[in-house]
């Protein structure tokens, strides 16, 4: 990386910044993993390393969130970014150079804030935990750099047309500055109290929707139809997704806070919004599960699809719980439980993971010209992740209905835990189960890059899947 | 860029338009990705009604309401009377109570229920509710929050006189009229981005490109 640093822009080969990003991407998620089972460890045994307040739960936890957030799910955005935005425009990058500027300041900056973080320098706000000083660096070296590298490339298109996937990637960088910006006053103007709670989940609600859940779906509209050859189903649902993520995720997030002393319009408003999130979803699934007919065979056959289409298929739950969990009729039950945790999972190890990880392996293998070095590993990768996953999802989503059950009858704290410690330990073996397959990805991923077979020109990767 | 209003339902384009716009979606390869211009299916359309319907009608104040003082007024006035007192313990007493204020019918019976509480909750907000009472005020515009009585934070309608708000929980609030203008605006502009577009029931030629 450190040659292309101060490198003419011209002598940087194309793809070296999505390269950079991959690999950033794919060692991210390994440590944020390892973190997270590190954790879900220490949930399901407490006499698990003790001793040290580093290794300590309230030190951990927000390092791991970190981690897979900022380090794993927007690198590997970055690396989709990188790639998919400018072949979509029949065009190169606008700047190598800024590209692989920004994944250098990205990795030292997130290192350094995740350092922060594990010594106990936070802001105490989940999501949004790191402190203000490290919220301009991740706006300036991180967001701005990204966006700016997007929006360029995007307005230097030799296109006339704008495909779907660039529309979400261009209002997703647009539209998480103002969230890192607005999310965080409250750090910058010491804002405290109700305020502060508000847009710390004004913050939380925005990352998701206007970050994570748009871009992931981008991914999909660019590799089911690149994969499968198939036209994407309909441009017109595109319209209908994009537009309504933009006007039903981005609303004032105060169904996070349900019983908190919001005015209660403004919870009334927010939740209407918030089951109106399965508008977009609906669109999304229905798009590409269409998108699909007739090439079905490669949900089973190719692995980029397997991991797409699961993603898209995670989609579908997601939303249901995202939408109902929220109303008034359901949050007092599982709100502060292991439900929620259980859903976040749901979203980011599910639903998004699933998407970046096709992205990650697609891209490695369009831009290195090697390809996968073994698609069993990539397979076990892939059943690791979904049983993993799911192990983690369902296990926590009982637990967070004993938790809630607990609350509401006033049942011993201690009782509660007795009652969720199986539940705890099945979290961690899902957890390992993730980390375990990650483990195998970044070798696989490795092994393609120094003595992958070389994809002739002309040819992509998943055509010679299953050439020796 | 000519706007054309004559059949708003097939397009909002003009031929010369559309055909410009034809001419681009299958003259372009998008980095070898292809669209095409199917419509919505008519059963996902019929969802996203039901989705729009659903969200209004589950997220009702109804189904949420919270506890408020007049709920628990009928409790109250059971505490000192002897039956109550006659009994020995608390779990007793409390049965008691609930079961007297559901033989003689409340309306608040529906909230009741879904806000059991105990003996000691009850001794906790009962000064409180005899003191509101005794003060003319309403009780159900004040929530119970753990072992306080408070004044309920809904904005509510100004009384005819216009002396203050009443704050009871609605069944419907100026969110939902936001909600209402959202989506309908939503709709709305959807309705014209899609219809800007050549009618559905062209398909693009992918071969030209591709």
């Amino acid at each position: 990386m450190f040659k292309y640093l101060f490198a003419k822009g011209d002598d940087i080969p194309r793809g070296t910044a999505a390269v950079y990003f991959g690999i950033s991407s794919i060692i991210w998620f390994v440590i944020g993993t390892g973190l997270g089972s590190f954790n879900a460890a220490k949930l399901a045994f407490p006499d698990f390393v003790t001793g040290s307040e580093f290794f300590s739960f309230g030190h951990m936890r927000q390092v791991h969130v970190m981690a897979v957030i900022f380090g794993w799910i927007s690198m590997a955005f970055a690396m989709a970014m990188m790639y998919i935005t400018p072949a979509l425009g029949n065009t190169k990058l606008w700047s190598e150079k800024l590209g692989v500027w920004n994944c250098f300041l990205w990795n030292v900056g997130l290192s350094l804030a995740l350092c922060l973080l594990w010594a106990g320098i936070s802001s105490g706000r989940e999501y949004s935990d790191f402190p203000w000083f490290i919220d301009i660096y991740v706006l300036a070296f991180i967001g701005i750099p990204l966006g700016l590298n997007v929006w360029m490339t995007v307005i230097k298109r030799r296109t006339q047309g704008i495909y779907t996937t660039n529309w979400f990637f261009a209002g997703a960088v647009f539209m998480v500055w103002i969230v890192l910006f607005v999310g965080n006053l409250p750090e910058y103007f010491q804002l405290t109290g109700l305020t502060e709670a508000y847009l710390t989940w004004w913050f939380a609600h925005n990352v998701l929707g206007l970050w994570i859940t748009p871009v992931a779906a981008a991914i999909a509209y660019y590799t089911v139809p690149k994969i499968t050859g198939n036209p994407l189903y309909s441009h017109r649902i595109g319209h209908l997704h994009f537009w309504s993520v933009v006007v039903f995720y981005s609303t004032p997030a105060a169904h996070h806070l349900m019983s908190s002393p919001l005015p209660e319009w403004l919870k009334s408003f927010a939740s209407v919004e918030g089951v109106l999130i399965l508008v977009p979803a609906i669109a999304f699934v229905s798009n590409l599960i269409l998108t699909m007919t007739g090439k079905w065979h490669y949900f089973v056959d190719n692995v980029e699809t397997k991991f797409t289409m699961t993603g898209v298929l995670l989609a579908i739950p997601l939303n249901m719980q995202g939408g109902f969990q929220q109303t008034r009729a359901i949050n007092w039950y599982i709100h502060g439980t292991g439900w929620i945790v259980a859903h976040a999972h749901l979203a980011l190890l599910g639903f998004s993971t699933f998407l970046e990880a096709s992205a990650v392996y697609y891209g490695l293998q369009t831009i290195m010209r090697r390809k996968l070095y073994s698609l069993a590993l990539a397979n076990f990768h892939f059943w690791f992740l979904l049983i993993g996953f799911c192990t983690y999802w369902i296990s926590m989503t009982i637990a967070g209905l004993i938790q809630g059950a607990a609350k509401i009858y006033e049942v011993p704290y201690i009782d509660t835990v007795i009652a969720e410690h199986p539940y705890m330990i099945a979290r961690w073996v899902g957890g390992t189960m993730v980390f375990t397959g990650n483990c195998v990805w970044l070798y696989n991923m490795w092994m393609t890059a120094r003595e992958g077979t070389l994809i002739p020109e002309g040819r992509l990767p998943h055509e010679l899947a299953y050439e020796r | 860029m000519v706007w054309v209003f004559n059949n708003p339902l097939y397009s909002l384009s003009d031929e010369e338009q559309n055909v410009s716009a034809r001419e681009v979606w299958e003259g372009e390869s998008l980095g070898g990705i292809m669209e095409d211009n199917n419509r919505l299916p008519q059963p996902v359309v019929w969802l996203l009604g039901l989705t729009i319907m659903t969200a209004f009608m589950i997220t009702f104040p109804l189904w949420g309401q919270r506890p408020n003082g007049a709920m628990y007024e009928e409790y109250v006035a059971l505490m000192d009377t002897p039956e109550v007192q006659a009994l020995s313990d608390d779990k007793a007493k409390m049965k008691f109570i609930v079961d007297k204020v559901k033989s003689q019918g409340s309306v608040w019976a529906a909230l009741q229920e879904r806000h059991p509480l105990e003996m000691d909750d009850l001794r906790m907000i009962k000064g409180q509710i005899i003191e509101l009472k005794n003060a003319g005020k309403n009780l159900a515009e004040f929530s119970v929050v753990g072992d306080k009585m408070v004044m309920a934070n809904f904005e509510g309608n100004m009384l005819p006189d216009g002396s203050r708000r009443e704050r009871l929980q609605p069944w419907w609030d100026k969110g939902y009229t936001i909600d209402v203008f959202y989506v309908t605006y939503f709709c709305i502009a959807v309705m014209i981005a899609v219809k800007r577009l050549p009618n559905h029931e062209w398909q693009p030629d992918h071969d030209k490109a591709h």
